[in-house]
């Protein structure tokens, strides 16, 4: 009914997903997990991870030969405002 | 006004009121808007932004003209509110139903039927004036054709926010639901207000409650983190 998801996600959509990977991860995910996690090839993934680097709502770590992302506090704050815009736009049949 | 006497003014109260709580909704819609760049969520904003204009206006109009009557004036200052108020609450409804059937378009979901039920809503009007207003008699006095009109109007949002509660069965959907249904009702009131003052009383209290389901939903979502 309303709550169908659209056909294609937006890019905000693809942002969030990922970010909220991330959260899942207890905010330490490696690549691979993101890339299963939010559905995304491996070109796009890396796209996406240094757009939102660029905006710092996540950063990327070394650890032990392997690349970890965390969220920020920035990125922390934006996943909450985003989920009450979402419950916002849902109660209204909306999808975002 | 067709309300009785003691409840001058009240109206106009509740109204103020139900305007800051649109102006909320409005201002949250904007912020999901910033967030998101999504059109529906725009014309969600505009449509609440339009809804407490409105609002605003007619409780100022109306104060305005308890005023005015007060020092022997007329009471053209109401009509004028009144009639914004009308202009604005097209505006606004006919906002939520584009993005309703905006929305539609995109996921295809809904039948073609529910789509068209706006349209159905005017062509219903057009066939109705000449010999079924004039039935209506006495209802002449406070605004039917109007009041019909925004009816028909938010009769489609209840529709479109109960088939998301349906859906859903999310408690913030069914406080809008029920926000939109309280309105619908407050028209119908409206429309029959000239078979009894207190039906000019219970619509705008109506009115109000409606209003203030959708001011829990906006706590309830904006409150948990």
């Amino acid at each position: 009914m309303m709550q169908k998801l659209p056909k294609y996600r937006s890019q905000m959509r693809i942002y969030v997903d990922i970010m909220r990977v991330i959260q899942r991860e207890n905010n330490r995910a490696k690549p691979t997990r993101i890339l299963y996690g939010a559905n995304l090839s491996h070109n796009r993934l890396l796209k996406y991870l240094e757009e939102l680097k660029t905006v710092g709502v996540i950063q990327e770590d070394v650890e032990e030969d392997d690349r970890l992302y965390r969220l920020t506090q920035k990125g922390i704050e934006f996943l909450n405002e985003f989920r009450a815009v979402e419950r916002f736009a849902g109660a209204f049949g909306f999808v975002i | 006004m067709v309300g009785p006497r003691w409840f001058v003014g009240f109206d106009s109260l509740m109204e103020f009121v139900a305007f800051i709580i649109a102006l909320a909704i409005a201002y949250q819609a904007f912020k999901g808007y910033r967030i998101t760049k999504q059109r529906t969520i725009l014309y969600l904003h505009f449509g609440f932004a339009l809804l407490s204009a409105g609002l605003l206006i007619d409780s100022l109009a109306g104060f305005l003209g308890v005023l005015s009557r007060a020092l022997r004036g007329t009471i053209v200052l109401t009509l004028v509110g009144y009639t914004i108020y009308f202009l604005a609450q097209v505006l606004a409804y006919g906002m939520l139903i584009f993005a309703y059937v905006s929305q539609t378009r995109t996921l295809s979901t809904t039948s073609t039927s529910l789509r068209l039920a706006p349209l159905f809503g005017f062509m219903a009007l057009q066939a109705m004036p000449g010999p079924a207003i004039k039935l209506l008699g006495p209802l002449v006095e406070y605004h039917p054709v109007s009041e019909i009109v925004l009816l028909f109007l938010v009769f489609y949002i209840t529709v479109q926010t109960g088939l998301n509660y349906s859906a859903t069965k999310d408690k913030n959907a069914l406080l809008v639901f029920l926000g939109f249904l309280l309105l619908a009702l407050s028209h119908l009131l409206f429309i029959l207000t000239p078979l009894g003052a207190v039906l000019f009383v219970i619509g705008h209290m109506l009115q109000l409650f409606g209003f203030v389901s959708l001011l829990a939903m906006l706590l309830r979502v904006t409150g948990t983190k």
